[in-house]
């Protein structure tokens, strides 16, 4: 009787035991990354507005404060889009002849509003809430990166749930002093902390003691133990029903 | 635990069945079948048109594309939206923050306080306002699905001529004219007729309109009929005055033929007054209710099934023809020596007058007769004589000045004004409001007449059958579109502002009467802020008038508004001379009301209200000849009994008999409902159905009752006869989905058995058995109670009773020998969640004994949550979408000691007697059991529970397996078998609450507690960390009892719900769960869930006739 498989087949059935299985895992590691890549969650995608309206210009070479605009940030689930009217207070004397600005000279001539495109976009499912973040001191810049950086807004974190999930883990790694929370440019080895006399060493230590209520900007009266639970607990932030309804 | 599953056994000790349906009572065949099946029988079945074949390849289709999806930046978790600010933001909003504004509901004249909820000026949800004599917070179904008809995409939009669509300056043009001509001969002929107006602006206008064209007349009619209610103040006292009642200071009432707590004005204040007095509470430490002593007793004599004889501790069936000769006979008795002689009366209803005479007289004054708004003026006035001879008058019963205008008989100013149509005497008619054409009764024919009228001007929310035949019709604007004002039931003032301009440029009545009076430019907030500066002027006086304005405004009410006391003086008998002799009626009797969810027609096109089921017959998208089992099986009729094929198992679907329903030379079609409890020779039939111009929600559905009424007997008739006929329909009833058969879920005792535990109940629990889950051991009993969140025996295992509580409830620690067992038989390994003991837990409880089963908590719901509309189909196949739903159960004296034996023959007596009948009702949401079954059998964990103790619900995850849906003993779980959710519509896509999910296909839903509520709270007070009083158990912002408040508990008018954390000791919630009555439903099963029931307490008297 000839041989069923010729001899080729045993180095073939090796090369397989070691190939298939690498090939299925690359298979699933390539679609996690593709899942989790730019080019799916829209990450540093410049989304087209009708005015292209620069934050680096605005922000960070002008110094306009972040809730001239957003005004919602600190009350309400939404930080809010300007109404037309904001562009305008400054914009009926400055650069009331630049063509860029015509749809919000027409705008607010013709009380139209203009319709913005949204950045970061969450499913609608998925109910997130400015002001509790602001309240309990997350920064603009741990959700929106470096947005004074930006000519034109682009998405700089992926908004998948395991992102979100991470900081109400351990929300530590995020929390900074109530006063910094609009600062682009905050570092955590910048805040003294009046009780050992000496910068922060790094984010963590500063975000559990902020975790407990402690206020370092405040300096020592700040520094009383305030609440250990300023910040409830990661179960409880990681309930279902916090973000879905 | 077990549980002893022999059927046989499943009868309490009591003596009573509880069911559901008369099918559940025979135990007939279908019945049984069905209950074999865990799901409701073609649920869970592929039965749409689409084959399985033809799905499996538009499937196959959807998996292709999903490819294709694969490949488009859509892929993306979210899709990308835009983002549209204001041009110039109004200073009071800000985005994403809801504004509330009071404002005024007007229905059939009388208004209601509500606080209308507005998100970046679109209205999405209204509640009542507390501030408001007429509301005290609580609202009426009507109240929750009026906002629903603002987004109504089949609402009239523009201004319509002979059938062609115009603009409202032609209009003012046409009218114009028209009014140059009555100019000259003073208004002859000109007829303005409209519903029952309380509002004083427009009261003020019509009075003008008088000035300017003097011949002219102004007519009210709107079919609620209180026509005997206003000509018997007349014929009484012979003044214009109105009676007002106060429940809360009444010990005794009687209700004859009138469903004061869910119809009529001031019927939500009524139902809260009254159930004040009928909460019983025990615990010491209770905050509201009364004590067993100090409970009210309420009769009611009836031929329908009300809500306010569910509640009634004595219910006497009676014919419309019969409650007139009770009401004589109770007056002999009471000592009115010269009243009009009663007719006959059957033996229960004579045996019922004595005792009951005597107990309303000797409450000494806190009695009160209450007769219904459509009985004749002879019994309104008979009632004022009784009151006043029970010296109820200045006590339970006080007068105004008539809160109307101009009441007299509304029916014959109708008739005239249709008799004056048909001469060819009416020139002009305007029509404010209403739909006449089709409320009118059929014998005038008023749409004939309408035609012959020269010029006819219609002012309406759609393009009805009245609409169609005038030859203009004005869009009106929705309340929450227009400036108004009106009064309550006790004439308390409120004004009507507007969240929105009108949306479809709609104009309200008094726009179409200032263009009468040439004074169209001034606006009607003008019109209405000029009325109140006359107001303003004389009365107030003090201050700025804009900021009494304003206060007025926010508040929702104008203080010092309510109509003057008047001294009635005493009750003239003299129309007794004139009053009709009575005789037995002959033949079936038939009772016209308006429809319990769709009104006189006005909701018919209001999804939410059709789907709506209504209470007590569980009828949903229909109406029916509702009847008695007894009348359904005498020889006449012979429908439906005895075999009960076909009352609505629990998919929902009713095959009954299509009978032929005659009065005199009318007749009409109609299918047939048997109610038990309902009076015997009578026939029950909903108005506001069978409407044949109005959208696509109300196209063809029921049929019209008001084709046989007519205007010599429009709201009782005799002598009509029922013909069956071989056709069968197709009911949507609810009745019997979910059941959960025999097991007593809705406890009930009386104020005798409360009495009897409580001097014992502080030591022993065991004192209120009638509480108690009837078929477990006293063993398992007391292991229950202490699993049952809230309840004392489980704040103690916990170790979570305060001193305070233990001191009241002399519950010791550590008495109850600790016996974990059921805790150890759970499928979850980590027993209760030790955190329950620190941080909230939101919990509920629902009082069965202030429950009038009026679902306004479904319709609040509905609205709250973006529930659907499933339509009638669905709904047959038990897929309505309701979160919390009402479950009703008749339960009848079990002559046999309650066992299901074989033989039916007892248990179809007990039916056929309607007297011995008594009504429950229990709100079931979703229970929150603290070991839901659903989510241990969760393959994706779609359904899991959070810290605080809530079941969330987390639709992203789920796949639609329904496994919790089948594991749920509650049976609240809601699947998504179609896209209910409507996508397509623009215009109701802003009715939606943006804080909760539209749900998709293929996703199951549930209850949430309004969880949406509870976060905001808590966002709320966690951003306030620093400011806000600190929780002592684990040093969270405390959030007040009352600050989250679910959409049921929120509009139900008789605070039969209260939500809280159970956990705190201050909250009215857990106030309630330490009551003895306390129970929850199918604790049994070791679910511990969080809603729990307080059992209803009756009180009845024990010198009535046995089986009343």
């Amino acid at each position: 009787m000839p041989q069923v498989y010729h001899k080729g087949f045993n180095s073939l059935a090796r090369i397989l035991v070691i190939g298939l299985p690498l090939c299925a895992a690359s298979t699933g590691v390539s679609l996690a990354a593709f899942y989790r890549s730019d080019y799916t969650t829209g990450v540093r995608e410049v989304v087209e507005q009708p005015v292209p309206f620069s934050h680096m210009h605005h922000v960070g070479q002008l110094g306009i404060a972040c809730v001239y605009c957003h005004t919602g940030v600190e009350t309400s689930a939404v930080a809010g889009i300007p109404p037309t009217k904001t562009c305008m207070n400054c914009h009926q004397t400055m650069w009331t002849g630049s063509d860029m600005l015509q749809p919000i000279r027409d705008s607010y001539r013709h009380n139209t509003p203009i319709v913005w495109n949204k950045v970061h976009n969450v499913p609608h499912y998925t109910y997130f809430n400015h002001s509790i973040h602001v309240g309990k001191g997350v920064g603009c810049y741990s959700c929106h990166g470096e947005i004074d950086k930006m000519p034109l807004v682009f998405q700089s974190k992926t908004l998948l749930m395991e992102w979100c999930v991470a900081c109400h883990r351990e929300p530590e790694k995020h929390l900074r002093p109530k006063s910094e929370v609009f600062n682009m440019r905050f570092k955590a080895t910048d805040v003294y902390n009046p009780s050992t006399k000496s910068n922060y060493p790094d984010q963590i230590t500063l975000g559990k003691d902020l975790k407990k209520g402690l206020r370092p900007d405040l300096g020592l009266d700040g520094m009383k133990l305030k609440d250990d639970r300023f910040i409830r607990d990661q179960h409880t932030l990681t309930n279902c029903s916090i973000c879905h309804r | 635990m077990a549980r002893k599953l022999d059927p046989t056994d499943l009868a309490p000790a009591s003596g009573e069945v509880q069911v559901r349906g008369l099918d559940e009572l025979m135990d007939s065949a279908d019945f049984r079948e069905m209950m074999k099946n865990e799901f409701p029988e073609d649920a869970a079945e592929w039965l749409d048109p689409v084959t399985r074949r033809q799905f499996v390849t538009l499937m196959g289709a959807s998996l292709a594309l999903a490819g294709v999806v694969g490949c488009n930046p859509s892929f993306r978790p979210a899709p990308a939206r835009k983002v549209v600010p204001y041009v110039t933001k109004p200073d009071a909003i800000t985005p994403g923050v809801p504004l509330f504004f009071a404002t005024t509901w007007t229905l059939n004249g009388y208004s209601s306080g509500v606080l209308v909820k507005s998100l970046e000026g679109r209205p999405l949800k209204v509640e009542g306002n507390p501030s408001h004599p007429g509301s005290l917070g609580g609202t009426d179904l009507y109240t929750q699905g009026s906002i629903l008809n603002l987004y109504d995409p089949d609402r009239s939009k523009t201004v319509m001529h002979d059938g062609t669509p115009s603009t409202w300056d032609a209009f003012k043009a046409g009218l114009f004219k028209l009014m140059s001509k009555l100019k000259d001969t003073g208004g002859t002929g000109l007829r303005i007729l409209s519903e029952t107006v309380t509002s004083p602006t427009l009261v003020g206008l019509l009075d003008e309109v008088k000035k300017i064209y003097p011949k002219a007349n102004w007519v009210q009619y709107d079919p609620v009929g209180r026509d005997g209610a206003r000509v018997g103040v007349k014929l009484a006292f012979n003044k214009p005055i109105q009676p007002v009642y106060k429940f809360d200071e009444a010990k005794r009432v009687l209700a004859l033929d009138s469903d004061f707590v869910t119809s009529g004005p001031g019927a939500v204040r009524y139902a809260r007054d009254l159930a004040s007095k009928r909460k019983v509470r025990v615990y010491e430490g209770a905050v509201d209710g009364v004590g067993p002593k100090e409970m009210s007793r309420l009769y009611s004599v009836e031929s329908m099934v009300t809500g306010t004889g569910a509640m009634a501790d004595h219910r006497l069936p009676l014919k419309p023809s019969e409650i007139e000769s009770f009401a004589r006979k109770l007056a002999a008795e009471l000592g009115i020596g010269n009243g009009p002689k009663p007719g006959p009366l059957p033996k229960l209803a004579e045996d019922w007058v004595g005792p009951l005479a005597k107990d309303l007289k000797d409450a000494g004054g806190a009695a009160v007769v209450v007769p219904g708004d459509h009985l004749s003026a002879s019994v309104h006035a008979l009632c004022h004589a009784i009151n006043e001879k029970l010296g109820a008058f200045g006590k339970t019963v006080t007068f105004v000045e008539s809160i109307e205008v101009n009441p007299g008989d509304r029916q014959a100013d109708l008739k005239a004004l249709v008799g004056e149509m048909k001469a060819g005497k009416v020139e002009a008619l305007i029509v404010l409001g209403g739909n006449p054409a089709y409320t009118a009764p059929a014998d005038l024919a008023f749409g004939d007449e309408l035609k012959k009228v020269k010029a006819t001007i219609h002012l309406g929310a759609q393009y009805d059958e009245t609409a169609i035949l005038c030859q203009w019709h004005v869009n009106e604007a929705h309340y929450l579109e227009a400036w108004g004002d009106g009064r309550a039931f006790d004439g308390t003032a409120s004004l009507q502002q507007p969240l929105i301009a009108p949306v479809d440029d709609g104009k309200c009545a008094l726009e179409v009467l200032a263009v009468l009076l040439e004074k169209a430019l001034i606006g009607p907030l003008e019109l209405v802020k000029a009325n109140w500066k006359k107001h303003f002027d004389t009365v107030v006086k003090k201050g700025s008038f804009d900021l009494w304005w304003d206060a007025c405004l926010e508040k929702g009410v104008v203080d010092g508004t309510a109509a003057k006391p008047a001294t009635p003086g005493t009750v003239s008998l003299d129309w007794v001379k004139d009053a009709p002799v009575l005789s037995a009626g002959k033949g079936l009797e038939v009772v016209f009301r308006l429809d319990p969810t769709v009104h006189d027609g006005r909701f018919a096109n209001n999804g939410w209200l059709q789907e709506l089921p209504k209470p007590l017959t569980a009828l949903t998208w229909d109406n029916a000849v509702i009847l008695s089992p007894k009348t359904a099986a005498s020889d006449g009729v012979k429908v439906g009994w005895p075999d009960f094929k076909w009352t609505g198992g629990e998919h929902g679907r009713a095959e009954v008999d299509v009978v032929e329903l005659i009065l005199g030379d009318r007749k009409v079609l109609a299918p047939v409902w048997i109610l038990p409890g309902h009076a015997d020779d009578v026939i029950t039939v909903h108005l506001g159905f069978g409407r044949e111009k109005i959208g696509q929600v109300g196209a063809g559905v029921g049929f019209n009752a008001g084709a046989i009424r007519t205007s010599d007997a429009p709201f009782v008739a005799t002598g009509a006869t029922v013909k069956k006929t071989r056709d069968k329909h197709f009911l949507a009833c609810v009745q019997g989905q979910y059941a959960m058969e025999g097991r007593r879920p809705s406890r009930h005792g009386t104020v005798e058995d409360v009495e009897k535990g409580l001097p014992a109940y502080k030591e022993d629990w065991k004192a209120f058995d009638f509480a108690d889950d009837p078929i477990v051991s006293m063993a398992e009993k007391g292991l229950l109670r202490r699993l049952l969140p809230g309840s004392p025996q489980e704040l103690n295992r916990l170790g979570l009773m305060t001193p305070e509580e233990s001191e009241l409830r002399h519950e010791k620690h550590g008495e109850h020998k600790h016996d974990d067992r059921l805790i150890e038989l759970t499928l979850l390994s980590d027993g209760p969640h030790p955190q329950f003991k620190t941080y909230r837990r939101w919990g509920m409880a629902i009082d069965l004994g202030a429950c009038i089963g009026c679902t306004a908590c479904v319709a609040a719901c509905v609205a709250e949550n973006n529930i659907p509309v499933v339509g009638k189909y669905e709904v047959t196949r038990g897929r309505a979408m309701h979160w919390i739903r009402v479950d009703r159960y008749f339960v009848m004296p079990a002559e046999d000691g309650g066992t299901k034996k074989i033989d039916r023959s007892p248990r179809q007596k007990a039916a056929l007697d309607s007297a011995s009948v008594t009504t429950f009702f229990q709100p079931l949401p979703c229970q929150q059991c603290e070991k839901a079954p659903c989510e241990i059998v969760c393959p994706v964990g779609a359904t899991v529970h959070s810290t605080d103790g809530l079941n969330d619900m987390v639709y992203n995850r789920c796949v639609g397996t329904r496994y919790c849906s089948n594991n749920c003993p509650y049976k609240v779980r809601r699947f998504n078998f179609l896209q209910y959710a409507d996508y397509a519509t623009e215009s109701m896509k802003l009715v939606n609450n943006p804080e909760v999910t539209v749900r998709t296909r293929g996703v199951m839903e549930k209850c949430t507690y309004c969880v949406q509520r509870i976060r905001s709270a808590e966002v709320e007070a966690e951003r306030e960390f620093d400011i806000r009083e600190k929780d002592a158990r684990d040093g969270r912002p405390r959030i007040k009892d009352g600050e989250v408040i679910t959409a049921c508990q929120a509009a139900c008018p008789t605070g039969a719900i209260v939500f809280g954390d159970i956990n705190d000791p201050a909250s009215v919630v857990r106030k309630w769960k330490l009551e003895p009555t306390n129970y929850g439903l199918l604790a049994e099963l070791n679910t511990m869930p969080r809603t729990t029931y307080l059992a209803a307490v009756k009180n009845p008297n024990p010198a009535m006739p046995k089986g009343a």
